[in-house]
């Protein structure tokens, strides 16, 4: 469809959004300072996206997410700058940022979650303990 | 109902009413008027009545070589304003869109780039005939209320126009609103005031035309 | 009822975790034009906080609202903005009706009262007593007064509530009026948009309860964050529209094009919302994209504005007989003034030619 042409220009936010992540990974390389940029928000084409995606890369690590919809979590090339995609209902985007941090928070387990894990992992193991002699 | 609603509505309703109404009384009066026979006698050479005052009315579209640079510039920035004027109304797509609403007519427009180049010079060929006006001791004298306030109500569409156009200044309902009254006072005025010459014009100047024609004059 | 319960205690009694929670923070945030930083904080704000009592009443709409809402049927990350809150009345989704609803509703109000958020859709008739509208035997201007004297806020979701809406264009034959018109002591926020795009509905639920205050309004009341920007503003289409290229009608080799619609009666200029930026269906298109100028729906009167195709730049009204009739009476006056000015003429040959007689 002609209309969607203009979605396949770059406009060069690519390159800015790279500088951004530059000075966020040094300031996290020398004060521990994680960062995040929140990609829906700029006003990006399609094809600012794929120029944004090629040039980071791809590192060591990536995970995939499964709740309330599919997140596809990667680490960039760049150690410390990772790519989050959050999709809802039928693969829909419904967030995507680059965090620049020594892992996304969203990786981590939360420690309600781990407390509720640890109460409920004992219970199971109480309830299918054999009966003492 | 508000501002924009009332502009597009109501205050064009009333201002192409009143517009009309004056334009068919002027005229009409002054059509109607009883006129004395010119009970002179005709030169043997002289053009008939209707050419005379095609003719009269040609003569007065230049200025003769005679007249200072000050006159003829005045003349020549008259032309700017007028052409930029047509330019402007005729050659954006929006106001054809206007004129398509009323008549039914439209034709291809012109590229909004060049229509706010020449409304821009359009405006500024405004301000210099004020400043003429203003900076001329004959002019100064001669020229009265009707004069500037007809000058002030042509001059505020196109800037109200450029404004809206450009998205400057304030929301855009409120510039597009400004700029529709600015259209609805111009079109109330336009009977009334100095803008009525737009359908006097031909009316004098062929009338001179003639009358010295007739005397073998070509004026 | 009122939860004892926080939400994040609530989720993990359903099985959903922090980082569910996390997920669907990071997504409000963006659409919520919040820093991504704040997502964490957010997460941890709504996991200590209890649900938000939210009753729900529905007056006169076509529902099209709570649809806009409730546009999935299995849970996913958009869902989970009913966790956020307890909806402990709302005629469509409950599955009490009769007398048990309007029991439910007594009790919802009893419950929570002053604490409650009020959500309004459709307009209130008003004329003779609002008989027009009514449920159980009152009218729609009782129950909103009766249940407003006890909320801590109202939010008009949908034009009907936030504007008049449809029911409100001429004539107006029950006497529509918007929900600020009756409420008047508590905060009102309008939510409008026939309907409203779902995210925002639910961003802005998500932002009180998160923050604990209303988000910045604009001088209708609307959350700025969402309707801060006009649809021409972010319009994909704009280039189109500054260079002067538009389409004539529908279809047409413009339109193929992706032209701007402003001929075909586009009114995204005066237009503001989020349609351009969140879009629709989950961010799939929005009218112009699909290639239909845009109504207008989320400001006031949009239905009364001189019709959907006509430009903005059109003559809205055309009275006929105004027109047509100051014409008439110009012609009349000119040729009366011209046959008063004869008359003069005439008067004064007749007094004067006795002495033109004389001449020799």
């Amino acid at each position: 469809m002609h209309s969607e042409s203009h979605a396949q220009q770059r406009t060069g936010m690519a390159q800015s959004v790279l500088h951004e992540i530059a000075l966020a990974l040094a300031q996290l390389a020398e004060t521990g300072a994680p960062n995040a940029i929140d990609l829906r928000s700029l006003p990006m084409t399609e094809a600012d996206r794929s120029e944004l995606q090629e040039a980071l890369g791809r590192g060591e690590v990536s995970a995939t997410l499964d709740m309330a919809g599919k997140s596809d979590i990667w680490e960039t090339r760049h150690a410390g700058v990772w790519w989050v995609r959050h999709s809802g209902s039928g693969d829909r985007i419904a967030s995507e940022t680059i965090e620049i941090a020594a892992i996304p928070d969203i990786l981590m387990a939360h420690r309600d979650d781990i407390r509720a894990a640890a109460a409920r992992l004992s219970a199971e193991l109480a309830a299918a303990a054999p009966e003492p002699v | 109902m508000n501002l924009l609603d009332f502009a597009r509505g109501p205050a064009l309703d009333v201002a192409i009413a009143v517009f009309l109404f004056g334009v068919a009384w002027r005229l009409l009066s002054l059509w109607l008027l009883p006129h004395a026979v010119d009970r002179s006698v005709p030169r043997s050479d002289a053009p008939s009545g209707f050419s005379a005052r095609v003719a009269g009315f040609m003569r007065h579209m230049t200025v003769p070589k005679d007249f200072k640079l000050g006159t003829r510039f005045a003349v020549i920035n008259g032309y700017v304003f007028h052409i930029g004027l047509a330019i402007v109304v005729f050659g954006f797509a929006q106001h054809i869109l206007f004129i398509k609403g009323i008549t039914g007519l439209s034709w291809p427009g012109l590229p909004t780039g060049v229509i706010n180049l020449v409304g821009v010079i359009t405006l500024a060929s405004l301000l210099a005939a004020l400043v003429r006006r203003i900076n001329s001791p004959v002019l100064r004298l001669l020229s009265g209320f009707n004069d500037y306030f007809t000058w002030f109500i042509t001059m505020l569409p196109v800037l109200s126009g450029l404004l809206a156009v450009s998205h400057l200044g304030a929301r855009y309902e409120l510039l597009l609103s400004v700029h529709l009254l600015s259209v609805a006072a111009m079109l109330i005025w336009f009977p009334f005031g100095k803008l009525m010459h737009a359908f006097l014009v031909f009316l004098t100047r062929g009338q001179t035309g003639a009358f010295y024609s007739r005397r073998g004059v070509k004026l | 009822m009122s939860e004892p319960m926080t939400i994040g205690e609530l989720l993990t009694a359903r099985g959903i975790s922090r980082r569910s929670l996390l997920k669907y923070t990071a997504y409000l945030a963006s659409t919520l034009a919040l820093p991504p930083m704040a997502s964490r904080a957010m997460a941890e704000a709504l996991a200590s906080t209890r649900r938000q009592s939210v009753i729900w009443l529905s007056f006169q709409e076509c529902t099209g609202c709570i649809e806009s809402l409730t546009r999935t049927m299995t849970p996913t990350l958009e869902d989970l903005i009913f966790d956020m809150i307890s909806l402990d009345y709302q005629e469509a989704l409950q599955a009490a009706s009769g007398e048990a609803a309007e029991e439910a509703l007594a009790k919802a109000i009893e419950d929570n009262k002053g604490k409650f958020v009020l959500v309004v859709d459709g307009s209130v008739s008003t004329r003779d007593g609002g008989v027009y509208s009514t449920a159980a035997g009152k009218t729609n201007l009782e129950v909103l007064k009766e249940v407003s004297a006890h909320a801590a806020a109202v939010l008009s979701v949908g034009t009907c509530a936030a504007f008049g809406g449809i029911p409100m264009a001429q004539p107006n034959p029950t006497g529509a009026v918007p929900v600020s018109d009756i409420v008047t002591h508590i905060p009102v926020v309008n939510i409008p948009g026939c309907p409203p795009i779902p995210e925002v509905m639910a961003g802005t639920v998500a932002y009180f309860v998160t923050f604990g205050k209303l988000p910045e309004l604009d001088h209708l009341n609307r959350p700025k964050m969402y309707f801060g920007d006009s649809i021409h503003d972010r319009c994909y289409r704009r280039p189109f529209y500054d260079k002067g290229l538009f389409a004539k009608s529908f279809d047409d080799e413009g339109a193929r094009n992706g032209w701007c619609l402003y001929e075909v009666g586009c009114k995204g200029p005066v237009t503001y919302n989020a349609c351009a930026t969140l879009k629709w269906n989950a961010g799939v298109s929005f009218p112009i994209q699909s290639g239909h100028g845009c109504l207008g729906c989320s400001e006031p009167n949009f239905w009364d504005q001189g019709g959907f195709y006509k430009p903005l730049s059109s003559w809205a009204m055309g009275n006929r007989a105004l027109i047509g009739g100051a014409a008439a009476v110009g012609v009349a006056v000119g040729a009366l003034s011209a046959a008063m000015a004869r008359q003069q003429r005439n008067a004064a040959v007749a007094t004067a030619t006795p002495a033109k007689e004389k001449q020799p």
